[in-house]
């Protein structure tokens, strides 16, 4: 769990804005950059509806409100479960350090009304159960990656830009992705990854994105994984950025509070 | 017709069955495929099936193949947990697993709790180079119940590493890759055992056939020594043969060219040809013979008509009676069963066509001359002397056969309450085979080798999240692993129970479902954001109100699976009450399932031919006495061959139950013919005693005949290394003897005590 903190909504919320790169003469690693270097807010707070469903059409539905804030030093989070009934309440908060000290997380269960410290040596890879991986959830820095523009596409009426992305890292789970980059947006509208035998193993697509104060925000995004006919849905709501979350809201007694 | 024509008419017979014969060897060799999937032998549609199908999706069940690693010294050193991690990463892999089907303690998650908080992490990444670090790993394992004594040996000298296999995936080659990828791991210490049901059903798959190559040679040679000796000629008993290889080659030819695969009791298919193909050669040879020595001046043509005629009726009505009979296996849930009761019945309609017409072309064309051996014999009357001095002792000595046959009744009746069905696979292996010695290594080390998994479905979402029915499950599980050849047990009251534990500064007094559900759902909502999800689905459902309880047991035979079943059903009714159905999954219960429908298709079958038999006699010869009399062997058959494997104790099996089939085959056949000639005699006669004598000379002597060549082929199987071979061999020299003695003394007998057929003046 040592990311879960992480990136997480925001990681997504990174795949945001800025209209003002031209389009002229870019490069795929130029590309992927200004994807992840998409401004965002100092503090981020919303809802988030997360779906999944398995392969027998079953769904777990998890409704969870969370603040995000960014400092020099740490990242702070906290997500509060509002949905199913039975985990209504329990909390999780996590702090990333900007030096590299392993993340500190702590977690609280109402019906054992304890806070407990929680860590892992990050073999969780997928976020919460989902289908989502940490970096998937916008984690991955490009430079681990080569990246090649293959082509402009229009998908939808929306002028893309097709970028392939090969890891330098040979081991890593996916041997290739495509991304369809919204041109001038610089969002990742949509992503097909590969499995270590070339095969098509995942594919993400973004359903719905808004500007919000000024910020261009995912609101909704599906991702499916067809090795294991599985889905994730997540969307998000009553999203609100910059509103100035004090530091308060990030402490083990705030987690008891349960909102 | 003329000579001329006549021989002409053999010639084109002769032409068009080559041609058939070359026909069908092209499509056998063409279009034959073996299917040794056991999951393709199950009846689809049958509930049990489909549920068990069902659910190993849900829950991903596979059957593991199970390496063991040893090292007496432990496995705590660097080289060992090496091999444990190359050997995961290696399988991982590999095209035929997804990574989360491999366990062992290199994928194994740690779950461990302080007082501060709860960890999860793995037991080790690099393999640590200090004694400190390999102590380490050692105190997490013996202090972590889901990995102890599971994944590592309580004596701490054996590793296992599981790697679950769909059955699609099987294969000749993946089985010999598997096996000698594992033994590379072999050195520096470290023993390798490889075991598990894909290891078991594997070795059987290649052993069997490879043994009945090694066999089947040896036991027609034998066949051919002796049919020639009975027959004193060397066409009749070429021609024999060729009649049961030619409808060996139609039969298995038809099936080719229909698409319908070889399934292993397919192979049953020419030891039924055989059984009854050589008999209906005998028969006809043995009329030959009696009208060429009774008729020296006759022809080819006078001779050959006059055994047809003779022989038509009886050898029509036979075949007739034993393909319905065999016709009736299609009713069988089983699509093997099905299959080898319409081509087993096909074969032997072939084998009375070649007879009828075949046999009667080679004798018009190459003649026929009953040996000077027979001849002289014939006028010694060493036959004559022989078969009068036997029907006349056993008919002064009714009371001893009457007495004989009811204590042999008894004690087939007391055998048959004995017959139990066995499932299993290992115990068709020798008991010091070295695949039975790794099973029981591994079980002695560890919770099983074998698996049964018990799925509960509640209609209530959330059902498993509620602690009266994990409390429930975790009694089931504690009560069934009582039972001494249950090892462990696995479910989603374990991971609550341990989390309870690590939750609570890992406390042993919090080994236990948490009393509240909401903290059940907390904990597995924790669970599944720090630990591996895939591991949840595994034991539960997204809804829970479906969970999957693995039984680790140390045996696949059928004892152990009831006497575990047993236990749990007890609890059906308690689970019922709280709404929640108890069903059963795995390829260890399709396999009882599978057994108990062969046995009932099987028992069905012998009881519909006995129910045919009796009423077909009863019509040919217009005599309910005579159709009484006339199931005897069939009958005697039946009993006896269920009898003594009760009383031998040799489990019904696929093969075993099939066996009986051969009374079905044999018993009516003998039966026939020799009512159906002891009537021609009374007609002669009118007197039973002289009649029965005639018939005894006659029919006695070609089933003696008959059942001699049989026996002493399958007697050869006696030599055979695998033990289900040899119980085939002794089984169908059981049934030919049975069908032989009862019908030469207590059939006998009964048709001249009840003067069947007498005319009253």
């Amino acid at each position: 769990m040592k990311r879960l903190n992480l990136v997480f909504v925001m990681a997504l919320v990174v795949a945001i804005t800025g209209m003002k790169y031209s389009a002229s003469n870019i490069g795929g690693a130029e590309i992927m950059q200004k994807v992840y270097d998409l401004p965002t807010g100092d503090d981020t707070q919303g809802e988030l509806t997360m779906t999944l469903v398995n392969k027998q059409g079953e769904q777990r539905v998890r409704k969870l409100k969370q603040y995000i804030k960014s400092g020099e030093e740490v990242d702070k989070k906290i997500m509060f479960f509002m949905a199913p009934a039975d985990v209504k309440g329990t909390s999780f908060m996590s702090w990333s350090y900007s030096d590299g000290r392993d993340d500190d997380q702590w977690i609280y269960l109402p019906a054992l009304k304890r806070t407990k410290r929680i860590s892992s040596d990050g073999k969780g890879d997928y976020f919460m159960g989902s289908d989502f991986t940490y970096d998937d959830l916008g984690d991955r820095h490009p430079s681990e990656d080569n990246h090649k523009l293959l082509r402009e596409e229009t998908i939808n009426g929306v002028k893309c830009y097709v970028v392939e992305s090969t890891p330098k890292d040979e081991d890593y789970m996916y041997s290739k992705t495509i991304t369809w980059v919204i041109k001038d947006v610089y969002i990742g509208l949509k992503r097909d990854f590969y499995d270590e035998d070339g095969k098509l193993m995942k594919s993400l697509q973004i359903n719905k994105y808004e500007k919000i104060q000024g910020f261009w925000t995912i609101l909704e995004t599906e991702m499916k994984n067809h090795s294991k006919n599985h889905k994730t849905k997540m969307s998000f709501s009553n999203v609100a950025i910059n509103k100035g979350i004090p530091d308060s809201k990030f402490t083990e007694r705030s987690m008891t509070l349960g909102k | 017709m003329n000579t001329k024509s006549l021989k002409l008419l053999s010639w084109l017979v002769i032409a068009l069955i080559t041609l058939g014969t070359v026909y069908f060897t092209i499509e056998m060799t063409q279009n034959a495929r073996m299917e040794t999937r056991l999951d393709e032998y199950m009846p689809k549609n049958h509930p049990d099936f489909i549920y068990s199908d069902q659910a190993e999706e849900w829950f991903n069940i596979k059957d593991g193949i199970l390496i063991a690693i040893e090292n007496p010294e432990g496995v705590y050193n660097q080289n060992t947990l090496q091999k444990i991690k190359d050997m995961t990463k290696q399988l991982q892999d590999m095209d035929e697993f997804e990574d989360n089907d491999v366990t062992s303690l290199y994928s194994a998650d740690n779950i461990t709790g302080s007082e501060a908080g709860m960890e999860v992490e793995s037991f080790y990444k690099k393999v640590p180079k200090t004694k400190d670090a390999l102590d380490k790993i050692r105190e997490n394992v013996k202090s972590n119940d889901m990995v102890y004594g599971r994944l590592i040996s309580e004596d701490e000298t054996v590793a296992l590493v599981v790697a679950g296999m769909a059955d699609s995936v099987f294969s000749e080659d993946f089985y010999n890759e598997i096996l000698s990828f594992s033994k590379s791991f072999e050195g520096d210490g470290d023993k390798i055992y490889v075991a598990g049901r894909p290891i078991v059903e594997g070795t059987m798959g290649l052993l069997g056939p490879a043994d009945m190559k090694r066999m089947v040679p040896l036991v027609l040679i034998v066949i051919v020594i002796v049919l020639g000796f009975v027959l004193r000629s060397f066409k009749a008993t070429v021609a024999t043969l060729l009649t049961v290889f030619i409808s060996s080659i139609w039969a298995f030819g038809l099936m080719a060219a229909t698409g319908i695969p070889i399934y292993s009791v397919s192979t049953m298919i020419p030891v039924m040809l055989i059984a009854i193909g050589v008999a209906y050669g005998i028969y006809f040879y043995n009329h030959l013979d009696h009208y060429l020595l009774a008729h020296v001046n006759s022809d080819r043509i006078l001779s050959t008509k006059h055994t047809l005629q003779m022989l038509w009726k009886p050898l029509s009505m036979a075949a007739a009676t034993t393909m319905i009979g065999f016709i009736s296996l299609l009713t069988s849930q089983v699509y093997p069963i099905k299959y080898f009761g319409l081509f087993t019945a096909f074969g032997i309609f072939v084998s009375y066509l070649l007879t009828m017409i075949l046999l009667p072309s080679f004798v018009i064309i190459f003649g026929y001359k009953p040996s000077k051996k027979i001849q002289g014999e014939t006028k010694k009357n060493n036959f004559k002397f022989f078969f009068n001095k036997l029907t006349l002792s056993l008919l002064s000595k009714k009371r001893t056969v009457y007495i004989t046959v009811l204590v042999v009744f008894i004690l087939s009746v007391i055998g048959l309450s004995q017959v139990w069905i066995n499932s299993s696979f290992l115990d068709k292996f020798e008991k010091d085979s070295d695949i039975v010695l790794t099973d029981q290594f591994v079980n002695s080390k560890f919770g099983g080798t074998s698996t049964l998994n018990v799925i509960l479905e509640a209609k209530e979402k959330d059902a498993f999240k509620q602690p009266e029915n994990l409390d429930l499950i975790d009694n089931m599980q504690s009560e069934t692993k009582k039972l001494n050849r249950v090892g462990n047990s696995f479910s989603l009251s374990d991971y609550l129970k341990r989390m309870n534990k690590v939750m609570n500064a890992d406390m042993v007094e919090y080994y236990k479902i948490p009393e509240n559900a909401d903290l059940v759902a907390q904990y597995l909502l924790l669970y599944e954001m720090s630990g591996d999800p895939e591991n949840l689905t595994k034991v539960v459902n997204y809804d829970y109100n479906k969970t999957n309880i693995t039984f680790q047991l140390k045996g696949d035979d059928s004892k152990t699976i009831n006497e575990a079943l047993a236990v749990i059903e007890g609890y059906k009714d308690e689970f019922a009450k709280n709404g929640i159905e108890l069903k059963y999954a795995g390829s260890g219960y399709k396999a009882l399932v599978f057994t108990d429908l062969i046995l009932e298709g099987q028992v069905m079958s012998i009881i519909m031919s006995l129910v045919l038999a009796l009423i077909i006699l009863t019509v040919l010869f217009k005599s309910f006495k005579a159709g009484l009399i006339g199931s005897i062997p069939v009958f005697l058959t039946a009993l006896i061959s269920f009898g003594v494997m009760g009383i031998l104790n040799i489990p019904l099996s696929t093969t075993t139950a099939l066996l009986s089939s051969i009374a079905i085959g044999i018993g009516i056949d003998y039966a026939i013919h020799f009512i159906q000639h002891y009537r021609e005699n009374m007609v002669q006669f009118n007197d039973p005693r002289q009649a029965v004598q005639a018939t005894m000379l006659q029919t006695g002597k070609a089933i003696l005949f008959n059942a001699v060549v049989v026996i002493s082929g399958f007697l050869v199987l006696l030599f055979s290394v695998f033990p289900p071979n040899r119980t085939l061999g002794a089984l169908v020299s059981l049934n030919m003897f049975t069908s032989l003695l009862g019908t030469l003394s207590l059939m006998m007998i009964l048709i001249v005590v009840n003067k069947l057929f007498l005319k009253k003046n």
